[in-house]
C-alpha cells in the first residue's frame, strides 16, 4: 500500500478518494450537509512551524472538496475543529477516538455541537477512512 | 467551627416529636468530609445495623457536604442514606437541585431522623428552627401538588417530598426536591414513608464562612471558565444527559430489551438528546449553582402522552422507558417519567422491572391473567402508563413490582430470576458492561449494588475525562477488554466517591480540572488536602460502607455479575464480549485489601484509621 505525507495535499487526495468509494459512507452521510475545517496548531519541534489549515466539504453522501486551504477558508467551516498536531497524529493514527479527544477537551470544536452527535457515525466513519491511510508524518520523515 | 460547615446537624425522633441539634467534632470532618462519607460513618457509630430498614429505629440520614452552598459550581448536591428496603444493605442516593444549599443556609449540615409519626409530618426548618406540622391534609397527594403546596404555605421554601409510592412502601421509592431533582435510588423513599414523614421543607438566609474568600472567587471564576470551554459542558446544555443515546448506542453502551439485543439504532434516533431537543424541549434548567443547565424542561402539547410543562426524562430514564421495553416513542417516556415523577419512583428500578415483566410475558410465563388484564407486549406504553400507579399503590400485579424486580421474580421461581439484571439486589443502571468490562468490575464493588454513580469509571472508561495528574491512565481505553481495568476502577471509585463527599455533581468533576475543586475545597475549608490526601478520603468512605455491608452479610460471593450480562450479545460494540469477572475481581480485591471472603484487612482499616470498624469486623 502507497505511503503519503501527512498533512500535504496528497493525503487528503488519498482520504477524498476513500470516502468517494466508500458505499458505507455514502449511506451513512446521506443526511449530512456542510462543511468541516481542521486546524493543526504548530508545533515547531515535530516539524509544524506554522498552523495548518484544511477545509473539506460533504453533503449528502458526497465528497466535494478537501483541500488545504488559508485560515479565513478555514473559519468559514460550518464545524471548525482544532487541537495539536500531536492530538490530531493520534487521531489520525486512530490511538485516540475523536470524540473523546473532544470531550477531554484535547480537540476544541465549534458548532452545532447536536448536529454532530446526532451525526456521530458519520464523524466516526470519515475518521475510520483517514486512519486506513498509510502515513509519513512530519516528525518521523 | 470548620470553615464550610453550618456547625452544627439536626437530630430529629419522630416517635416522641424531638429535634435537637447536635455537633461532629473537626477531625471526624476531616476524616469523612460529608455527604455519605459521614452519613455511613454516623450510621455505623449510632444506629442498629441488624434493624429491619423500615423500623423506626433505622435512621434516615440527609447530608451535605463542605462546598454545599458557597455557590462554587456543582455544589447544590446532598445525600440521603439508610440502610435499602430495597437491597437490605447500604443504601445512599445523591440529588442536585435547592435543598442541600438551603439547608445549609437554614443552618444545619445533615438531619438524622430515627421514629415513627404518629400521623403524617412535614418536618419545617426556618433560619434554624425544627418543629413538626401535621400533614394528613397532605398524605396521598402526589409529589407535585405537595411541593406546590408546601410553597404556597412557604414561598421561598425548598422541599423534599414523598408521593404515594413512598407512602406505601414501594421498594424502589424515590424522593422528590422541587419537582425536578430525586434521589432515586435504593428506595429511600420507602424509609420515609415508614416514619410517616411526607416532607422535609427548608428556608434560611445564613451565610458559609470560608477560610480563603478572596482565593475562593478567584477559583470560582477559573471554573466558570472551564466549563465554558468544555465540549462536554456544552454537550450537557445542548442536549441533557440524554446526549449518551447517539454516542452509547454505537460504543455498545445502550441495554435494548432487557439486556438482551446489543444495537438498535433506530431506537436510539428516536430517544435521543437531539431528538428530545428538535421535539418535546421547552428550556434547559439548572441546578442551584450550575452554570451547565443540563436539566430538561419539556412538554408534550398533544395525543395520547400530552403533558404540562415539567421536568424531562434524563438519559437513564429514555433508556428504561425507551429501549429497555422496546418503546420507540418519545413522548411516551416523557409521559411515564412525569407520572413516576409525581408518584415518585425511581425510573431505573421502575423501568427494569417493567422491562422485566415484558420479557417473561413474551415467554409466556406471565399472561393477562397474572397481570390484572394489562397486555405487557414489547412498547406498549399503554399499558405501562396504566401499570405505574397500581405500583405506587400496590393494586394486585403492581403490587409484585412494587417489591423490586428481584424479590418478584424470586415469588414467580423458575427461570424468572434470569432475566433479572442486578447486582446485590439494585438493577442495574443503563450502561452495558458487555461494552465496558470496566463498568462491570464497578457494578460488582459498588456499595450500595449496581451503581453509576459511586464513582467516575463512566466518565475515565468511556473517555468523558482524563486525569492523568492523579492517577495513571491510558488516553483512550478500549471498553471490550479488563486489561487495566481493575486499577482504573480503583482510582476512578476514589475520585468520585470523594465528590459525593464534597457533594458536588458529577458532571461538573468531569468537566472541571482536579486541581481546581481540590484547591476550591481548601480555599472554603482551610483543610489544606494534597490529592493523595482527598483521594484517602475516598478510599476510606469506599472501605467503611464495604465494612458496614460486610457486616450485614456481603461477603465475596455477592461481588459477581447477573448471569443476563454474562451472556455475550450477539450485535453491537460489545458482541461477543463479557467482562473477566475472575481477573478483575482478583487485581481489585489486592487494590482494595480484601481478604478471601471479601472483608478489608486489618491492615488496610488501620491504614485507613477506620479502627473502630476494625473492632466490629474482627
Amino acid at each position: 500500500m502507497a505511503k503519503y505525507n501527512a498533512m500535504t495535499q496528497e493525503w487528503l487526495d488519498a482520504w477524498k478518494e476513500k470516502i468517494a468509494t466508500s458505499k458505507e459512507y455514502r449511506e451513512i452521510a446521506k443526511n449530512w450537509e456542510g462543511s468541516v475545517s481542521m486546524i493543526v496548531n504548530p508545533d515547531p519541534e515535530k516539524g509544524i512551524p506554522e498552523p495548518i489549515y484544511l477545509f473539506m466539504d460533504f453533503w449528502h453522501g458526497d465528497v466535494l472538496e478537501i483541500a488545504l486551504c488559508d485560515k479565513a477558508k478555514a473559519e468559514s467551516a460550518k464545524f471548525v475543529m482544532s487541537g495539536d498536531y500531536a492530538r490530531w497524529k493520534q487521531v489520525a493514527k486512530k490511538e485516540v477516538d475523536s470524540t473523546k479527544a473532544l470531550m477531554q477537551g484535547k480537540l476544541k470544536l465549534k458548532g452545532d455541537l447536536t448536529y454532530i452527535v446526532r451525526n456521530i457515525k458519520t464523524v466516526n466513519k470519515v475518521i475510520d477512512l483517514l486512519c486506513e491511510i498509510e502515513a509519513i508524518w512530519p516528525d518521523e520523515a | 467551627m470548620a470553615n464550610g460547615y453550618a456547625g452544627r446537624f439536626l437530630r430529629v425522633d419522630l416517635t416522641d416529636g424531638l429535634c435537637s441539634p447536635f455537633t461532629v467534632e473537626e477531625d471526624r470532618l476531616r476524616k469523612f468530609i460529608g455527604g455519605s462519607s459521614l452519613g455511613a460513618k454516623l450510621f455505623l457509630d449510632g444506629y442498629p445495623l441488624d434493624a429491619d430498614p423500615l423500623a423506626p429505629e433505622s435512621p434516615l440520614m440527609v447530608m451535605t457536604g463542605p462546598m454545599v452552598g458557597s455557590g462554587f459550581p456543582g455544589t447544590s448536591r446532598f445525600a440521603v442514606c439508610a440502610k435499602s428496603p430495597l437491597t437490605g444493605i447500604w443504601g445512599e442516593s445523591a440529588c442536585g437541585g435547592t435543598f442541600g444549599p438551603e439547608l445549609k443556609k437554614a443552618g444545619y449540615d445533615g438531619i438524622v431522623i430515627t421514629g415513627r409519626a404518629e400521623k403524617p409530618v412535614v418536618l419545617s426548618i426556618v433560619e434554624g428552627e425544627a418543629k413538626l406540622i401535621d400533614a394528613s391534609g397532605l398524605w396521598g397527594r402526589d409529589i407535585y401538588e405537595t411541593t406546590d403546596l408546601l410553597k404556597e404555605a412557604d414561598k421561598g421554601a425548598k422541599a423534599l417530598v414523598i408521593g404515594p409510592a413512598g407512602e406505601n412502601l414501594v421498594r424502589f421509592a424515590a424522593i422528590g426536591n422541587d419537582k425536578g431533582h430525586f434521589v432515586g435510588r435504593t428506595g429511600l423513599g420507602a424509609v420515609m414513608g415508614a416514619k410517616r414523614l411526607k416532607a422535609i421543607s427548608v428556608r434560611g438566609e445564613g451565610k458559609l464562612a470560608k477560610a480563603d474568600e478572596a482565593r475562593f472567587r478567584e477559583l470560582h471564576r477559573e471554573a466558570v471558565q472551564q466549563i465554558k470551554d468544555s465540549a462536554l459542558a456544552g454537550s450537557l446544555h445542548a442536549m441533557g444527559s440524554d446526549a449518551n443515546m447517539d454516542i452509547g448506542m454505537i460504543n455498545g453502551d445502550v441495554p435494548v430489551k432487557n439486556w438482551s439485543v446489543g444495537e438498535d439504532f433506530d431506537l436510539s434516533s428516536a430517544l435521543s438528546g437531539p431528538t428530545l431537543s428538535e421535539t418535546y424541549l421547552t428550556r434547559a434548567h439548572a441546578c442551584a449553582h450550575c452554570p451547565v443547565a443540563c436539566k430538561r424542561v419539556v412538554r408534550v402539547p398533544d395525543g395520547p402522552f400530552q403533558t404540562e410543562e415539567g421536568p424531562g426524562p434524563e438519559y437513564e430514564t429514555c433508556a428504561t422507558f425507551g429501549t429497555m421495553i422496546m418503546n420507540r416513542d418519545l413522548a411516551g417516556v416523557i409521559k411515564a417519567n412525569e407520572i413516576c415523577n409525581r408518584l415518585g419512583m425511581d425510573t431505573i428500578s421502575c423501568g427494569a422491572a417493567i422491562a422485566w415483566a415484558m420479557e417473561l410475558f413474551e415467554k409466556g410465563t406471565l399472561t393477562v391473567k397474572e397481570t390484572d388484564g394489562l397486555d405487557l407486549a414489547w412498547g406498549n406504553m399503554e399499558s405501562v402508563l396504566a401499570l405505574l400507579p397500581r405500583i405506587a399503590r400496590r393494586e394486585g400485579f403492581g403490587d409484585l413490582l412494587a417489591q423490586g424486580s428481584l424479590a418478584a421474580a424470586r415469588k414467580i421461581g423458575g427461570n424468572a430470576v434470569d432475566a433479572v439484571v442486578h447486582v446485590k439486589g439494585l438493577d442495574l443502571p443503563m450502561h452495558d458492561p458487555r461494552g465496558f468490562h470496566g463498568m462491570g468490575l464497578a457494578y460488582m464493588m459498588s456499595n450500595r449494588g449496581a451503581c453509576h454513580l459511586q464513582h467516575a469509571v463512566l466518565a475515565t472508561e468511556q473517555g468523558m475525562a482524563s486525569w492523568p495528574q492523579l492517577f495513571p491512565m491510558k488516553d483512550d481505553y478500549k471498553g471490550t477488554t479488563s486489561e487495566g481495568k481493575a486499577e482504573l476502577v480503583f482510582h476512578s471509585e476514589n475520585y468520585g466517591i470523594l465528590g459525593n463527599s464534597l457533594s458536588i455533581c458529577h458532571y461538573l468533576t468531569d468537566c472541571l480540572k482536579p486541581e481546581t475543586i481540590r484547591d476550591a475545597f481548601n480555599a472554603i475549608t482551610g483543610f489544606g488536602l494534597d490529592f493523595d490526601g482527598l483521594m484517602a478520603c475516598g478510599a476510606r468512605d469506599w472501605t467503611l460502607k464495604r465494612g458496614i455491608n460486610n457486616l450485614l452479610g456481603v461477603t465475596e460471593k455477592d461481588d459477581v455479575l447477573p448471569k443476563r450480562i454474562m451472556t455475550p450479545l450477539a450485535e453491537g460494540a460489545g458482541a461477543g464480549s463479557v467482562p473477566d469477572v475472575e481477573k478483575l475481581k482478583r487485581e481489585y480485591y489486592a487494590l482494595r485489601g480484601l481478604d478471601e471472603r471479601g472483608f478489608p484487612r486489618e491492615e488496610k482499616l488501620r491504614e485507613l484509621g477506620l479502627d473502630d470498624l476494625r473492632e466490629r469486623l474482627y
